[in-house]
C-alpha cells in the first residue's frame, strides 16, 4: 500500500491526487496517526500549486461542480474523507462525465454521505448556534462543530444580522468568523475573553423559562429530542445548562 | 422588561398549538434591519417532548371572552391570567432573535375585550415589529374569528403566515364544544386571505405581499366523535380547495374536566396515523378515498400506505428497475428520498437487491412489494402480512415514536433533507 499524507489543505489534497493517480494501492489521508502495516510505504506530500492546478483543471472540464462537492467533503471530520474524494475523482475520470446521480456506485454513495453529513451540520448550526451579547454590543457565539464549517455558516448570519457586529468562534479549530457589521472575514482566534452586557443574563433566564414552559409534560419523548438535537451540541445551548427549575 | 411569570403563563397557554414551522417565506433583510426568513425553515431547539422550537410561541393575553369547553383558557376556567403589551412582545422577539434562539414570532391571543380590539392590538404588534424595529424575521399570526376583515387584511401584509384554527372537525362538535365559533367564522376569513394571496401572486406584487408563506390550521383529534375518514376529507378539502399549506392534528389531552369531553387522552398513535395519511395525500399522490372510507378510522396495526398496499396486492410486486416514480412512491417503506435515489441510479445501471441495501434504502417492508431484476425477496401475502405486523409493532415502541414526520415535497428538497424544515 502506498500512503500519501497531505497537510490537510485542499491544495495538498489535489497535489496528492496528482502524485498518487497512477500508483497502485494508493491511499490519501491527512491523518498522521494512521496505522501502517508492514508492506506500507508512506510519504509526505509536498504541496505543489502547479500539480494541484492541473488536477483541478482536468476535474473542472469533466464536471464543473465536482470541486465544490470535494471542498465540502474535505471539511468533514470523517477520517476517510480524502480517500473518498480520491475515489470519486478516479470515477469521474473513468466515466468522463458527472457521476453525482449514479447513486448505486460505492464511490458516489460514500461521497454523497460525507457531503450529506457536512451539509446537515451546516443546517443544524444555523439553528443551534447561540449568541451572547458582550458589553460592547458585539454578539459572540462559541461552538465546536464536528466539521470545519464556520466560513460556510457565516454568510447566513451576515445576511440576517444586518448591521450587527458578531463573532462565530470555532473553539476546537481555533478560528473565527468576524463581522464588523459591513463585511466578514475568517481569522485565527485562540481564547476569547468576553464581558457580557448587563441584559444578557436576564434574556438568557427568560429563554430558559420559555424553554421549560413550552414543553408538554404529558407527552415525553426524550429520544426524539436527542435524535434531532445531539447531546454533544448541548454544551453551548443555555436552555440545556442549569435549566429553569421553577 | 417582561417578568418570568407572565412569560410562563402566556407560553403555557400557547403551547398546545402544534404549528411549529418557519418555512415558506424568503423575506429578505431590509437595509439596516434585523433578520430574514429562510425558505426551508430552521429549528432552533428541541424540547423533551420531542417537538422543535422554531418560533417564539406566545399569547398576547389568555383572558378570554369565550367559553370553549376544551380550552384551558376558557372564560369560566380558574387559571392565572396575564397580558403583555405590544412593546414587550417586540422587545422579547428582537432580543431572542439576536441571540439566535428563535426564527421569529408566532403570536396568538385569547379574545379579550372584543374580537376587533384583540385583532387591533395583534396588528399593532406586528406593524411595530416591522416598522419601528425593522424586523424581517418570520412572523406567524393567529387570526381572530369575527374580527373586522379590513383589520385582518392589514395585518396580513406584515406577516409571513396566518392561521385560523378549526379545532373541531365538524359543525356539530363546534356547536357543542365551542358555541361562540361557527364554521363560517373560520372558513370565510381563510377564503378571503387565500384570494388576496392569489391576487398578489398573479399580479406579481413584491413589496408587502399578503402572507407569502400561506395559511395553516389545526384540529383536535379525539375530543369529538368524528372518524379519521371524516377528518381526512376535511383536510383534503382544505388543501385542494382553500390552498392551505399544512393541517396540524393535535391529539386530545384532557386538561379540562367536563361532562362533554372524554376523560381519556386520544393517544398519539391516532395522531401519528393521521399525519402519515396527510403526507400521502400531499406528497405521494394518494386520494383520500384510497386510504380511508368516510366513516372509517385508519388501521391502527399498519401505516396507511401499508394498509392500502395490502388491500391492493394485485398491483404488486413492482419491478424496481421499471416501475414509474408514482408507483415507487406507493411501495410501503419507500419514501420520497429513496424513490428519488432509485429513479436516478437506475438510469445508469440496473439495480439488484444488494445495490438497494448499499444505497441505504430500507427494505424491511419494501421487500414484500418489489422485485429486483425480476427476483422477489419477500414473503407471500399472508406471511408478509404477519411479518409486517411484527415489524410495525417493534418499530413503533408502544406509540412512542408517533410524532410528526418530516418528509419532503420534491426530490431537491429531499436531497437537502433535514428534519422539521417544512
Amino acid at each position: 500500500m502506498n500512503v500519501f499524507i497531505t497537510d490537510g489543505t485542499s491544495e495538498g489534497f489535489y497535489t496528492a491526487v496528482f502524485n498518487a493517480y497512477r500508483k497502485k494501492d494508493a491511499v490519501i489521508t491527512s491523518r498522521r496517526d494512521m496505522q501502517l502495516s508492514f508492506d506500507t510505504t508512506a510519504q509526505n506530500v509536498e504541496t505543489d500549486a502547479d500539480k494541484a492546478l492541473r488536477v483541478r483543471t482536468k476535474l473542472d472540464k469533466i464536471d464543473r461542480f465536482a470541486a465544490g462537492d470535494i471542498d465540502l467533503a474535505l471539511r468533514s471530520n470523517d477520517s476517510l474523507k480524502e480517500q473518498a474524494a480520491f475515489e470519486y475523482i478516479k470515477l469521474l475520470v473513468e466515466k468522463g462525465r458527472p457521476v453525482r446521480r449514479m447513486l448505486s456506485l460505492p464511490a458516489v454513495i460514500e461521497m454523497t454521505e460525507i457531503i450529506h453529513r457536512v451539509k446537515g451540520e451546516i443546517h443544524n448550526m444555523k439553528g443551534f448556534l447561540r449568541f451572547m451579547e458582550s458589553d460592547s454590543g458585539v454578539m459572540y457565539a462559541p461552538y465546536s462543530p464536528d466539521n470545519d464549517i464556520t466560513d460556510l455558516i457565516a454568510p447566513h448570519f451576515k445576511a440576517r444580522m444586518g448591521a450587527q457586529k458578531f463573532v462565530i468562534h470555532d473553539i476546537k479549530r481555533k478560528k473565527a468568523a468576524l463581522c464588523d457589521g459591513k463585511s466578514w472575514f475568517m481569522a485565527e482566534v485562540g481564547d476569547a475573553e468576553i464581558y457580557l452586557s448587563e441584559y444578557e443574563k436576564a434574556f438568557e433566564k427568560l429563554w430558559k423559562k420559555y424553554y421549560a414552559s413550552v414543553n408538554i409534560k404529558e407527552r415525553p419523548h426524550e429520544k426524539q429530542m436527542k435524535g434531532y438535537m445531539p447531546v454533544r451540541y448541548w454544551k453551548f445551548l443555555p436552555e440545556k445548562n442549569n435549566p429553569s427549575t421553577d | 422588561m417582561l417578568d418570568a411569570t407572565t412569560l410562563q403563563i402566556l407560553t403555557e397557554s400557547a403551547k398546545y398549538d402544534v404549528s411549529c414551522s418557519s418555512s415558506g417565506s424568503k423575506r429578505a433583510n431590509r437595509e439596516g434591519g434585523l433578520g430574514n426568513a429562510s425558505v426551508g425553515g430552521i429549528c432552533h431547539s428541541f424540547t423533551p417532548d420531542g417537538r422543535c422550537i422554531s418560533l417564539l410561541k406566545i399569547l398576547m393575553s389568555n383572558e378570554c371572552l369565550y367559553d370553549c369547553e376544551y380550552c384551558p383558557n376558557r372564560r369560566s376556567a380558574d387559571v392565572k391570567r396575564a397580558r403583555i403589551t405590544p412593546e414587550d412582545i417586540c422587545n422579547l422577539t428582537i432580543n431572542f432573535y439576536k441571540r439566535n434562539y428563535i426564527e421569529g414570532l408566532f403570536l396568538s391571543s385569547a379574545v379579550f375585550d372584543s374580537p376587533n380590539r384583540t385583532m387591533e392590538l395583534l396588528t399593532e404588534t406586528v406593524m411595530r415589529l416591522r416598522k419601528v424595529y425593522n424586523f424581517n424575521g418570520y412572523i406567524h399570526l393567529k387570526g381572530i374569528p369575527y374580527a373586522d376583515e379590513t383589520l385582518v387584511m392589514k395585518a396580513a401584509r406584515y406577516v409571513d403566515r396566518m392561521s385560523y384554527n378549526i379545532e373541531l372537525p365538524s359543525e356539530k362538535s363546534l356547536k357543542l364544544l365551542a358555541p361562540q365559533k361557527t364554521k363560517d367564522s373560520l372558513i370565510q376569513p381563510m377564503k378571503k386571505l387565500q384570494s388576496a394571496l392569489i391576487y398578489d401572486k398573479e399580479n406579481k406584487i413584491k413589496r408587502d405581499r399578503v402572507i407569502p408563506a400561506g395559511q395553516t390550521t389545526q384540529m383536535i383529534v379525539g375530543a369529538s366523535p368524528e372518524s379519521d375518514g371524516h377528518i381526512l376529507r376535511l383536510t383534503e378539502y382544505l388543501y385542494r380547495n382553500i390552498g392551505l399549506k399544512r393541517v396540524y392534528y393535535s391529539s386530545y389531552i384532557p386538561v379540562v374536566k367536563s361532562d362533554l369531553l372524554p376523560s381519556d387522552p386520544a393517544g398519539l398513535l391516532r395522531e401519528h396515523r393521521l399525519y402519515q395519511a396527510d403526507w400521502l395525500i400531499r406528497f405521494y399522490g394518494f386520494d383520500v378515498n384510497e386510504l380511508c372510507g368516510e366513516g372509517e378510522n385508519l388501521d391502527a396495526d399498519y401505516d396507511p400506505k401499508c394498509a392500502w398496499a395490502l388491500k391492493n396486492m394485485h398491483l404488486f410486486p413492482v419491478e424496481i428497475n421499471k416501475a414509474p416514480l408514482e408507483m415507487l412512491l406507493r411501495v410501503p417503506g419507500i419514501g420520497a428520498r429513496s424513490a428519488y435515489k432509485i429513479v436516478n441510479a437506475r438510469r445508469f445501471a440496473s439495480l439488484d437487491f444488494d445495490n438497494l441495501a448499499k444505497m441505504r434504502i430500507v427494505l424491511k417492508r419494501a421487500r414484500h412489494f418489489i422485485t429486483c431484476k425480476g427476483k422477489f425477496y419477500g414473503s407471500e401475502a399472508n406471511a408478509a402480512r404477519a411479518q409486517l405486523l411484527i415489524d410495525e409493532k417493534s418499530s413503533s415502541d408502544g406509540g412512542q415514536e408517533n410524532e410528526q414526520l418530516s418528509l419532503f415535497s420534491t426530490p431537491s428538497e429531499a436531497l437537502s433533507a433535514l428534519t422539521g424544515e417544512l
